[in-house]
């Protein structure tokens, strides 16, 4: 099926339908892909620049995890890392290399008997845990829904197996809610929204009713091979033609209307929503999770009595705030190709795999 | 972040652990947040969990889009280029 999802005929074909629909709604259209995955695709497979020529603009959004985390939870990891004797702090790679203004986990020297640990799960942290009952372990855990029943579940083995010396320190964050604030915010014309394709596979396609509904925004869930994303936007211009907003499903061999509902049951059970603030969008209501009460013991903010300094600022002239609002493109940022690199990043969107400023710098505008 | 991997599913245990095929690579996942999950299934896999089973029959619709559109293009330029 891979063959046929990236397969360059389709592709010119379903180039050529965008490009006669473009042309027949007589304007560019404006479409945010949310998710970094999506972003990543587009470069990769050099759809960007024949879908400006068929009329399509594509704007990164702030589907990036690792982006979206402010500053001040990164230091506040630094601080329990650096602080800490016999500390773990296990996150996903990219997270150690984040810059702050107290550096990144990466550069952060160790208290005596402490590391930094990159791990792929965060049952992989729970393992450090269960391996060595002398050190503590925090689990600096990132991620929008498709991460968070992962992290849900991790949780609640770690209360089931009565594991002590275990905690996450959470930068788990939602979709819809961001979504919202973003539309709200109204700062910059988006005329359709490819919603993420594994986001979905968790919350389903309800979620997005309210965008259709409400702010009258077409959108399509897609896939993540070119194949999949070019039948999405194809969808989302038919909604502009027709003059219809609606959530289309293209990944339906993945999401389902209803989402997961063993995942959604086991956020449900272990996590509830808190008001929190994003990198560049600021506070949203309802858009960051905590344990509930009866996980409290698990909570790193909780357990070692963390201040979260929301003072804290990105570095000077980053300009990743706007790149995850879709204010500017990654080239409008002085620091870009300059000072700003994937080997010496000045912010986390050319940290992150997923982040816009990496991949317009390691595959080019294409 | 969100990148999520498909894989085959080669077993999986009493306690919803198992093994996965990824492109002939052997993974252990987690398959607590699934139900009805079989070895010969294919899921996506992220962070260690297989988060959501793939559904065959849209996967062959989906499929069958594609190779119709790949037709109709190679169709269309035949008849551009066929003779007036």
């Amino acid at each position: 099926m891979m063959k046929e999802l990236r397969d360059k005929t389709v592709t010119e074909a379903l180039l050529k339908k965008i490009k006669d629909r473009a042309d027949s709604r007589g304007s560019p259209a404006r479409i945010m892909e949310v998710c970094g995955t999506h972003t990543m695709t587009i470069h990769r497979y050099g759809l960007k620049i024949p879908l400006e020529e068929a009329g399509i603009e594509m704007v990164s959004g702030p589907g990036c995890p690792v982006c979206i985390t402010p500053n001040e939870i990164h230091e506040a990891c630094l601080e329990l890392v650096t602080q800490r004797e016999n500390t773990i702090l296990a996150t996903f790679g990219d997270m150690t290399r984040v810059p702050t203004h107290k550096g990144s986990l990466q550069t952060a020297v160790p208290a005596p008997a402490s590391q930094v640990k990159i791990v792929y799960s965060p049952e992989e942290a729970l393992e450090l845990a269960l391996a060595d009952s002398t050190k503590e372990v925090i689990f600096f855990g990132v991620g929008f829904e498709t991460t968070i029943p992962s992290v849900a579940l991790t949780v609640k083995r770690a209360q089931k197996e009565r594991v002590a010396n275990f905690s996450v320190l959470s930068a788990l964050w939602l979709i819809p809610p961001a979504m919202r604030a973003l539309l709200e915010a109204g700062e910059t014309r988006i005329d359709g929204f490819l919603y993420p394709g594994h986001v979905s596979a968790i919350i389903g396609s309800r979620p997005y009713r309210f965008i259709a509904d409400d702010f009258g925004i077409p959108g399509a869930i897609a896939g993540f091979e070119p194949n999949d994303i070019l039948l999405g936007i194809a969808a989302i211009l038919d909604q502009l033609l027709i003059g219809r907003p609606d959530v289309y499903n293209e990944y339906r061999r993945v999401v389902q209307p209803e989402g997961n509902p063993l995942a959604l049951a086991a956020m449900r059970d272990v996590l509830e929503t808190k008001d929190a603030v994003w990198r560049g969008l600021g506070r949203i209501p309802k858009s960051g999770l905590k344990l509930k009460g009866r996980y409290t013991a698990y909570d790193a903010e909780h357990k070692y009595h963390l201040r979260i300094d929301e003072s804290s600022r990105d570095l000077p002239g980053c300009r990743c705030g706007e790149v995850l609002r879709g204010l500017v493109g990654p080239r409008q940022c002085s620091l870009y190709g300059k000072n700003c690199r994937p080997d010496s990043p000045c912010g986390p969107c050319m940290v992150s795999f997923e982040g816009a400023c990496y991949i317009h710098y390691k595959y080019g505008d294409r | 972040m969100c990148l999520g991997i498909p894989a085959k599913v080669i077993d999986i245990d009493d306690s919803r652990q198992g093994k996965v095929d990824y492109l002939g690579t052997k993974v252990r996942v987690s398959f607590a947040l699934l139900e009805d999950i079989r070895p010969g299934d294919w899921v996506i896999v992220h962070a260690g969990f297989a988060i959501t089973k793939l559904d065959q029959e849209e996967a062959r619709e989906t499929l069958s889009l594609l190779r119709e559109i790949a037709r109709e293009s190679r169709t269309s330029e035949d008849d551009e280029r066929a003779p007036g």
